[in-house]
């Protein structure tokens, strides 16, 4: 995967380049918001990685340059400034994910892993976690090989988690994402949806953390 | 002084009083010798026309003056004998033989007296005439008073009119007032006034300039924060990366780095917590209050920190409701969240178990962790809240590190959102549990 990391502090930048190449990410990587935005003129990286705090312009504004150049790309916001109001206005313009200094190196390799999945679907490979595997292209999920059947909300819900495989996935965080799929949501849909889901997966494949939301943990 | 419009009026009122109490004394003593010597001359015509009209070496007895008790005259021949009076006037002699014209006051017949005493040189002759003196007092004082009770009226008029000068002049002065107590606790945009009066110009301006520097001064501390954490955060980021790196290295023994790993992580937390600790201090903050979804934020806060439940294979659950909407700061609150969890978790021991609850009634929101961890006892629980402060020290049963700050910020950020905290021994898990009832609208603490 190409990533495009662009973080002007030079030794942090040089030690997530190492990183980021031994967990088998090709990195590009760029100092500056003027430059970055001309690399991604040039040519679209799988997935970027944006500080806020550059020295030459405002990465609010590479960030609204890379949306006027793909609406999909995926970027990852770091961001020294850890308030509210910053994560809030990264992530309404347009970042995916959202980053707070100093992150856990793992913290950080989970969500890329969470693009590299979410790219994968969408292009239509396959997703396999365990015994369950899920092809977005087909729109079939198949369960130690046989094949069973699952509405569309329970497939989009599915997807969601293994997506987002370890990662904690609250009901409002499930429903925002079948929203933004155009789906209607009622109140108690998530939980409709979990439950017939766990009749037709594995026992614990999803877990529930009562009160919060649920978790598909890694195999 | 207690205000300034009353003291002005009663001073300007007194002093008014004062200036006319002695102006009209002074003008009612010259007015009363005016009206004296104006009598005086009425009293010598008098006696000039009556010298006048009796020509004869033998005047008529006259009852002249029937009319005029108060008046009288007298002729007397120059070998004194009386040749003529008005029937009010004594029979004695009542002037001195050696002085030719003379006023003298005298008494008879139970009145003081004025008189005059004309020398009739053509028929050598004293013309004598007299008037009540008490008569004469009581209309000159009669025609004083009437001229002073007019003013004396006019005095209440005036305080007044006065009260209501007064009231103009200083409206300025209390639109000024106005403006400084409606003034919000964070607002220190400047007093904008139409038409400072000049007195009132230099207090604007300085004041505005107070306002500027302090503004500026909020700025800058609520800037320093921000600033140090960024030069704070990017550094420790890449150290937490080079470390990582070491550790995947495979020409490195791991077990050397796994210290070095830890001291940066445990560096890095105390600086989160420090600056955390700064921004939310009660006399620092000025949080944007906004309606949200506290529910929520506990749920998110759940989610993103699982790693280190699952780590040691907690439960977490939470139960009660599902939506509660209050008011509060959503950073702040997602901190205080944090620390509670975080802290749960550290110090539970693994397989243990956290549980959530959060309740509302109509007024508050009220949340509460409990843990299956050692609790805290009673004689610690006031003191935990403290900076720094740690329970059994650095020598913590659980020997976990920290920095003892989580609670302290736990303590400001329910101070800032007016909400109160009780350290409790939960019955369910064994544990400790923290009870925090929030108001769900109040005025955030901004003192």
């Amino acid at each position: 995967m190409q990533v495009l990391l662009i973080e002007d502090d030079a030794a942090l930048a040089e030690a997530l380049t190492q990183t980021l190449s031994n967990e088998g990410f090709a990195v590009n990587h760029l100092a500056e918001g003027k430059l970055a935005i001309a690399a991604v003129k040039t040519e679209l990286p799988d997935l970027v990685i944006l500080d806020l705090g550059l020295p030459d312009i405002d990465g609010t504004e590479v960030l609204k340059a890379i949306r006027k150049q793909s609406a999909d790309l995926p970027v990852l916001v770091l961001t020294a400034r850890a308030s509210l109001e910053d994560k809030v206005i990264g992530l309404d313009l347009g970042a995916d994910d959202y980053l707070a200094k100093p992150f856990a190196v793992d913290e950080l390799l989970a969500r890329l892993r969470v693009f590299e999945r979410r790219a994968s679907t969408m292009k239509h490979a396959g997703l396999t976690i365990g015994e369950v595997t899920l092809d977005n292209s087909s729109h079939q999920v198949v369960v130690a090989g046989n094949v069973v059947d699952l509405s569309r909300r329970e497939f989009m819900v599915l997807k969601a988690l293994m997506e987002n495989v370890g990662r904690v996935q609250t009901r409002d965080s499930l429903e925002s994402k079948l929203y933004s799929w155009g789906e209607e949501v009622a109140s108690n849909t998530i939980e409709v949806h979990v439950h017939h889901l766990r009749k037709k997966l594995p026992e614990k494949f999803i877990q529930t953390l009562r009160g919060i939301g649920y978790i598909i943990k890694p195999v | 002084m207690k205000s300034i419009r009353t003291y002005l009026l009663l001073a300007l009122l007194s002093i008014i009083t004062l200036v006319t109490f002695v102006s009209l004394l002074h003008g009612y003593q010259s007015s009363i010798t005016k009206a004296q010597q104006l009598f005086d001359i009425r009293l010598r015509n008098m006696a000039e026309i009556i010298a006048n009209a009796n020509q004869d070496t033998q005047p008529r007895v006259a009852g002249v003056f029937e009319h005029s008790p108060t008046v009288f005259f007298q002729i007397w021949s120059d070998n004194l004998t009386l040749l003529a009076r008005s029937n009010n006037a004594p029979n004695q002699m009542l002037f001195d033989v050696d002085i030719a014209i003379n006023y003298k006051d005298i008494n008879f017949s139970g009145y003081r007296w004025r008189t005059f005493t004309l020398w009739d040189k053509s028929l050598n002759r004293w013309v004598i005439t007299g008037e009540r003196a008490d008569i004469r007092y009581s209309l000159a004082e009669n025609v004083v008073t009437a001229s002073i009770i007019p003013i004396v009226l006019a005095i209440p008029v005036a305080g007044f009119i006065i009260w209501v000068a007064i009231g103009l002049g200083l409206k300025p002065l209390r639109e000024l007032t106005l403006q400084l107590s409606n003034k919000q606790a964070d607002d220190l945009s400047p007093i904008e006034m139409k038409d400072t009066p000049d007195e009132l110009t230099q207090l604007v301006i300085t004041t505005n300039a107070l306002f500027k520097r302090l503004n500026a001064a909020f700025i800058r501390e609520q800037q320093f924060p921000a600033d140090a954490a960024h030069e704070l955060r990017t550094p420790i980021s890449a150290l937490k990366v080079q470390i990582h790196n070491l550790q995947k290295s495979e020409h490195i023994d791991n077990t050397d780095l796994q210290p070095l790993a830890e001291g940066i992580e445990r560096m890095g937390q105390v600086i989160e917590q420090i600056l955390s600790l700064y921004r939310h201090s009660p006399d620092q903050a000025m949080l944007k209050q906004t309606e949200i979804d506290f529910c929520a934020i506990v749920q998110d806060v759940i989610a993103n920190g699982y790693d280190q439940i699952a780590l040691k294979h907690q439960q977490i659950s939470m139960t009660g409701i599902d939506n509660c909407l209050m008011e509060g700061n959503q950073f702040a609150l997602e901190t205080l969240v944090q620390n509670l969890v975080t802290n749960a978790s550290k110090y539970t021991p693994e397989n243990g178990e956290i549980l959530i609850d959060v309740k509302e009634t109509a007024t508050a929101v009220s949340l509460t962790v409990e843990d299956s961890g050692p609790g805290i006892p009673e004689n610690e629980r006031k003191r935990v809240f403290e900076r720094f402060y740690r329970v059994n020290g650095d020598r913590h049963d659980s020997g976990t590190r920290g920095c003892g700050l989580g609670l302290a910020i736990v303590q400001h950020i329910v101070i800032l959102h007016g909400a109160q905290i009780t350290l409790d021994h939960s019955t369910q898990l064994n544990g400790l549990k923290i009870v925090i009832n929030f108001p769900r609208h109040k005025e955030f603490n901004n003192d």
